[in-house]
């Protein structure tokens, strides 16, 4: 795909629908439910599909509903121990951190998946990512005594499952 | 006071903790990658909560869901900023923190 503004291509119906749809839910939404600036939605919806097809051609992952209300769930869950966490290690009288640097081989295939996973560890419990090479991911940990790898796992589990992607072998 | 605003109240004062807590780490953790570990974990949880107390005073459904979409942007671009901060720096050759070198 190398000019895809200038190139006709054919998008499957349900996809475009599926898109404005969700676009104009957006639009409902930023508006407060308004319709009265329904022209300047109209255009905004129009340009948010057109820029969506661009970044996000259809048929490169396909997003299972039930894969991310799972990974919903183990988001906020995680993140809520996350942010519990690190508030008590703030404010305990005694500062007691031991920090580590840990790298880990991702099973996520290449691509936007891996980003995602750096970008979601930094929300959960003890995870910071600080480095992401081909399958390696580096990260930062706050206390090495606390064990984060199966949490990593799982994190990875509840992409694959979102996205419809399939796990490599470790 | 009905029930409502009480837990809407509620919420916010935890929303607050959870801020006054990112925020005392941010001054207490000693380098940066520990920082961000506060900052970005702690801010969030205390925008959600923020988010969930006020969404319980939002005068309609659009009004409120808006409110949950600015905090999922708001966790999107602190995830992806932590990361970009914290990659540059180790690339740059900060080393992290540690105890050993330090007084315990």
């Amino acid at each position: 795909m190398q000019n895809p503004l200038n190139t006709p291509r054919k998008y499957p119906i349900k996809v475009l629908v599926w898109r404005a749809t969700l676009f104009t839910a957006l639009w409902w939404i930023l508006t407060e439910g308004n319709f009265v600036a329904w022209g300047v939605g109209l255009v905004s919806v129009i340009l948010a599909l057109v820029a969506s097809l661009i970044l996000f051609p259809p048929g490169t992952s396909r997003l299972s509903l039930t894969g991310l209300a799972g990974f919903l769930g183990f988001f906020l869950v995680q993140s809520v121990k996350g942010g519990v966490q690190v508030a008590l290690i703030a404010l305990r009288p005694r500062l007691d951190l031991r920090p580590a640097v840990l790298d880990i081989t991702m099973r996520l295939p290449e691509g936007r998946s891996r980003v995602l996973l750096a970008n979601t560890l930094n929300l959960l419990p003890g995870t910071l990512s600080i480095g992401l090479e081909g399958r390696y991911l580096r990260m930062h940990l706050l206390d090495k005594r606390i064990p984060v790898e199966s949490g990593v796992h799982e994190a990875e589990v509840c992409i694959a499952r979102m996205l419809s992607l399939p796990l490599e072998e470790l | 006071m009905d029930i409502l605003d009480l837990s809407s109240a509620v919420l916010l004062i935890i929303g607050a903790a959870f801020f006054l807590a990112g925020t005392v780490g941010l001054l207490r953790f000693p380098d940066v990658y520990t920082r961000l570990h506060a900052l970005a974990k702690a801010d969030n949880l205390g925008l959600g909560f923020t988010v969930l107390g006020l969404v319980l005073q939002a005068p309609g459904v659009a009004a409120g869901l808006k409110l949950i979409l600015v905090w999922l942007l708001a966790l999107a671009a602190s995830a992806t900023l932590s990361f970009l901060i914290a990659r540059r720096a180790f690339a740059k050759g900060i080393s992290p923190w540690k105890p050993e070198e330090h007084e315990l």
